[in-house]
């Protein structure tokens, strides 16, 4: 499926404003390819072993862009590998039945779990395994930005396969298509809009492991990597406000430029796979039509397709052009897929081996805890459960009515939204120690004002969804709504709120995830000199990493995502089914 | 002419000879809720070259299901399929599909579309571009080939799918309710085509298998009419067509065969034999037979229709005036028999005695009459049984849903379980709760 197809979009305008394109287009790859190069000798810097060294930030704001495209570039590497994932797992678990009973509530729990608690574990692992160069930290960071990225995709992806419609699977199987050529002329195409709305959400959460893990130093170990994250803490450390408003600003500005620059378009493409037959609003996306305009790559879709062409134009075995004659009978599916079966056998067995091992080791690791060490940890996840369900709640308090405010009203949500769309991208933690020192400032004790850290982060994914929820209210019931002159708060009871549920409820997971997520940097902070802990589950998570502690560690790590699942289990999915069951403005469920 | 009514399968001639046989073929699917249906029992079908086979029924008779299993898209659960004498394995290799919606991939042109036909054939890209061009001209699309589906008419998206089931020269053409997605004359022109492509014998097509519920386009095409019952999905008849070519749709002896046609869908559909006897105490073991899933609106709406045309009407009559697939209107019907509104002698719909007075009461005397109507059916004693000795008088729905799948295993269990709460909800013969799931005994007020 070509791009662009030559006869259909010659510039109208004459040919200079396609050469700028052009031009445009050639120093962008040259830059790509100088990043790449200059990335990769990074990652082989035979440095000194990372225990003795301490990261030099360089503060001024020249050295900004190298450090956020470094950032970039970890965070494409780790999409990446989220969407190699996406589409193994997904296609796995939407074909076999069997499969898919494990591994969606597989990655159910993979979701829940607090997936920064285990980011000093690993940093200590890799770098173990590589001790003399950067290796072991980028491969860290990129591990964590996938997990924080995997999972809505792969849900996307797995549900799109799933509800691609039986005529067109079975003219698929009646034409003998292969694994590979059915994924690509029907699963991928059909998933496509999914897929892409995703990966903008996926790449915005990114942002925030991204950065925690950029900044990353355990005690008096430096295990920060250059790039956007750590020019922050470093300016904060040394108390640099220019250096931390600039910091500010380019997060920003990557935010806005991957949304403009990429996702945007690509939204745009990905309209053409819509299966529906109705004319839509048509969005637009000037970067797309610009790229449209380019004659390189107008040239490039010909050329790819002349050397298709010829590669088929072998000669056949039949007569040429005999009406009569009998067309070959059809193959059966390329041979080599017949092995996949056994391949997917294989993982799994590796993978379940791997799991089993795991397991042992991680109990005879806790063996060592005491009873004292137990209710150390329950306690501790007690706090932490507290202190995330008042922020949560707290946010829930003044989101809801602004969501449903300027979601109602078409003027405020076209304005509102992109810019809601970015601050809930904006990684919090970049913030927090300015959000630390403004609650000291005031005097505010650390453990409350760690809560207003986990809200900081959180709040926006509430208040997000509830506008996407408002939007969507038919305006059918509103003018019934005026009709009958209902207004105030019985209009709020009977209307707004109930219609917005399965949204709040959307909302409220990803903030209690979020919120989760942060208390393992929200309650042991270091700012300056001083070092804060409030008393939970997140603290002893960190601390027991910088006392090396490992049983700790591990114990406080189960504990919490054992307490997400349950969680989820019991209250998430509760509420859900209470979504759809009572709350859905679209006919029976 | 002659009509003969050949009793099923019973072709002669060597094995190897039919393009596609189903020699015993049952199909039978589990239902989530519990209980199973039989979409095909015992079916037996042979196809034989240069012929026009249409299988003509109700929906959920399981015809597409015949269609797919021989075809090779569908394993059967009993039964053996052939392709030229031997055993069928995989996909029918001279078998090629046209889908009642089309079934167009969305964001490939016309050209690509059709392409699919020719997928692992091995050709070079020029011969294939050749064979679709030509193709594309012969249904009609010559100019069309780089436009998208969605631009197209559904006629015109109808011959792509004509065009690509004939690109790569299948030997046997199968059609599922191929004119159903279009309009009537559109449908009309497309018929006609189908017929002249068969007819003009080149590359390659030997037969042609149809599905239809439209009496008059079998009777138009075939060579041979395949009758199929529902519930469970059987060959009740197979009627071969001896008329002669041009076939003209307002001439004598079309007419006379559809009006034939019309006597056998009866004798199958509604046979003239009493329906469930009241039976006024539960002494006698339960008879609980299924109740089809219409709504109570839909009977009382067709009751209306009848007492409109002078309180009878002719089956087919009543279908083409409400315009619906023959199938939808005979579950409305049986539904008004079994609550004694209507009764079918012969080809003719009617209301009984019971059914004038219903039409002039009020709306409580209707709701009364139903519900001692309703609790004559098997199916309700049992559940209000059920709710009579249950805790606190209330049920879960899984619990009735079970109930229904234990006597009646062969039966969608959930639908059944959600028309007779649908039945008994609106005449007040019990409460339901739909956000608990619960049913309850109706409290005296």
């Amino acid at each position: 499926m070509a791009v662009i197809s030559s006869t259909q979009y010659q510039s109208a305008t004459g040919d200079r404003a396609s050469w700028l394109v052009d031009v445009l287009l050639l120093l962008f790859m040259a830059a790509l390819v100088f990043g790449v190069v200059q990335f990769g000798r990074q990652w082989l810097v035979p440095a000194t072993p990372l225990e003795h060294q301490s990261l030099e930030i360089d503060l001024s704001p020249w050295a900004l862009p190298v450090y956020s495209l470094k950032s970039l570039a970890r965070g494409f590497l780790a999409y990446g590998l989220s969407l190699s994932f996406t589409l193994l797992y997904g296609s796995v678990a939407a074909k076999r039945p069997r499969a898919e009973r494990v591994m969606i509530p597989i990655l159910d729990i993979l979701q829940g779990i607090p997936v920064l608690g285990f980011l000093p574990g690993l940093v200590l692992g890799l770098v173990a395994i590589f001790p003399n160069s950067n290796v072991g930290l980028e491969l860290a960071c990129i591990i964590m930005i996938f997990t924080g990225q995997a999972w809505n995709m792969t849900y996307s992806f797995y549900g799109s396969v799933r509800s691609v419609p039986v005529d067109l699977r079975e003219v698929a199987r009646l034409h003998n298509f292969g694994v590979l050529k059915t994924f690509k002329t029907l699963e991928a195409p059909y998933s496509m809009i999914g897929l892409v709305m995703n990966s903008m959400v996926s790449m915005a959460g990114g942002w925030f492991f991204l950065t925690t893990t950029e900044a990353f130093r355990l005690g008096d170990r430096d295990f920060r990597l250059p790039g956007i994250g750590s020019y922050m803490s470093e300016a904060i450390d040394k108390g640099d406000r220019m250096a931390q408003a600039y910091a500010v600003l380019a997060m920003a500005l990557m935010i806005v430029a991957t949304d403009w620059l990429i996702w945007r378009p690509l939204s745009v493409w990905s309209e053409r796979f819509k299966s529906e037959e109705v004319a839509g609003e048509r969005e637009e996306s000037f970067v797309l039509s610009i790229l449209m305009r380019s004659r390189l790559l107008m040239q490039f879709g010909e050329w790819r397709r002349r050397r298709q062409s010829a590669r088929r134009e072998k000669p056949s075995a039949l007569a040429p052009a005999d009406q009569t004659s009998q067309v070959r009978k059809r193959t059966s599916a390329p041979a080599w897929e017949h092995s996949l079966p056994l391949l997917g056998w294989l993982a799994t067995s590796a993978f379940g081996g791997l799991a089993i091992w795991g397991g042992i080791k991680l109990t005879q690791l806790i063996w060592e805890l005491t009873l004292n060490d137990w209710l150390k940890v329950l306690i501790s996840l007690c706090m932490t459960f507290l202190r995330t369900t008042t922020a949560v709640l707290l946010g829930a308090l003044w989101t809801v009515p602004a969501g449903i405010i300027i979601g109602r009203s078409r003027r405020l949500s076209r304005k509102l939204s992109p810019v809601v769309q970015v601050i809930a991208s904006f990684p919090a933690p970049m913030l927090f120690p300015l959000v630390t020192m403004a609650m000291l400032w005031l005097g505010v004790d650390f453990a409350f004002g760690c809560t207003v850290l986990m809200l900081v982060g959180s709040q926006w994914y509430i208040l997000f969804n509830v506008i996407a929820g408002a939007q969507s209210i038919p305006g059918d019931l509103r003018e019934l709504a005026r009709m009958y002159g209902v207004t105030g708060w019985p209009l709020w009871r009977t209307l707004y709120l109930p219609a917005i549920f399965p949204a709040l409820v959307t909302g409220l997971v990803t903030a209690a995830g979020g919120a989760w997520n942060a208390s393992i940097v929200a309650e042991f902070v270091h700012y300056r000199d001083q070092t804060l802990i409030a008393p939970g589950l997140g603290s002893l998570i960190t601390k027991s990493t910088e006392d090396a502690n490992f049983p700790l560690l591990c114990a406080g790590v189960l504990t919490m995502s054992l307490a997400l699942v349950v969680i989820n289990r019991v209250l998430w999915k509760r509420l859900y089914a209470l979504a759809g069951s009572r709350f859905m403005l679209t006919g029976k469920s | 002419m002659t009509i003969k009514i050949i009793e099923p399968f019973s072709e002669t001639g060597s094995r190897a000879d039919l393009i596609a046989e189903a020699r015993n073929i049952s199909k039978t699917y589990a239902e989530e809720s519990g209980g199973a249906r039989m979409a095909l029992q015992d079916v037996s079908l042979a196809i034989s070259p240069n012929e026009v086979v249409c299988i003509l029924g109700p929906s959920g008779c399981g015809k597409s299901t015949l269609l797919r299993i021989l075809v090779g898209l569908i394993q059967p659960s009993a039964g053996t399929v052939f392709s030229h004498g031997r055993q069928l394995h995989g996909i029918h290799p001279g078998a090629s599909l046209v889908f009642q919606n089309f079934a167009l991939f969305p964001w490939l042109t016309v050209e690509d579309n059709v392409r699919v036909g020719l997928h692992g054939r091995g050709l070079s890209r020029s011969e294939e571009s050749d064979l679709i061009a030509t193709t594309l001209e012969k249904v009609g699309l010559g100019g069309v080939d780089r436009a998208f589906p969605k631009e197209l008419s559904g006629g015109m998206k109808q011959r792509v799918g004509l065009a690509r089931a004939l690109v790569g020269k299948p030997e046997l053409l199968c059609l599922d309710e191929p004119f159903s997605a279009l309009d009537v004359m559109t449908a009309e022109a497309l018929r006609s085509e189908v017929y002249r492509l068969w007819s003009e014998g080149k590359s390659g097509l030997s037969s042609v298998l149809l599905i239809t519920h439209l009496i008059e386009e079998a009777v138009f095409l075939s060579d041979r009419i395949v009758i199929m019952d529902a519930n469970p999905g059987r060959v009740r008849a197979v009627v071969s067509n001896d008329l002669g070519h041009p076939r003209e749709y307002r001439s004598r002896e079309f007419q006379d065969f559809v009006d034939h046609i019309h006597d056998i869908l009866t004798a199958v559909h509604l046979p003239d034999v009493p329906v469930e006897p009241r039976i006024p105490h539960a002494a006698v073991a339960e008879r609980i037979t299924p109740i089809p899933a219409v709504t109570l609106g839909q009977i009382t709406g067709m009751m209306e229709i009848l007492h409109d045309h002078g309180d009878e009407m002719d089956l087919f009559d009543l279908n083409e005036f409400v315009s619906n697939e023959l199938g939808q209107t005979l579950t409305v019907v049986k539904g008004g028999e079994l609550l004694g509104l209507i009764e079918t002698p012969g080809d003719l719909v009617k209301l009984t005695p019971e059914g004038k007075h219903f039409l002039q009461a009020s709306v409580a005397e209707r709701n009364d009459l139903l519900a001692s109507r309703m609790k004559g059916l098997g199916i309700f004693r049992m559940v209000l049984q059920m709710l009579d000795s249950a805790p606190e008088g209330s049920l879960e729905d899984e619990e009735v849903v079970a109930a229904v799948a234990a006597h009646l295993p062969r039966e969608p269990a959930k639908q059944l379980s959600d028309t007779v709460c649908d039945w008994g909800r609106t005449v007040e013969l019990f409460d339901y709760d739909a956000v608990r799931e619960v049913w309850s005994k109706k409290t005296l007020e």
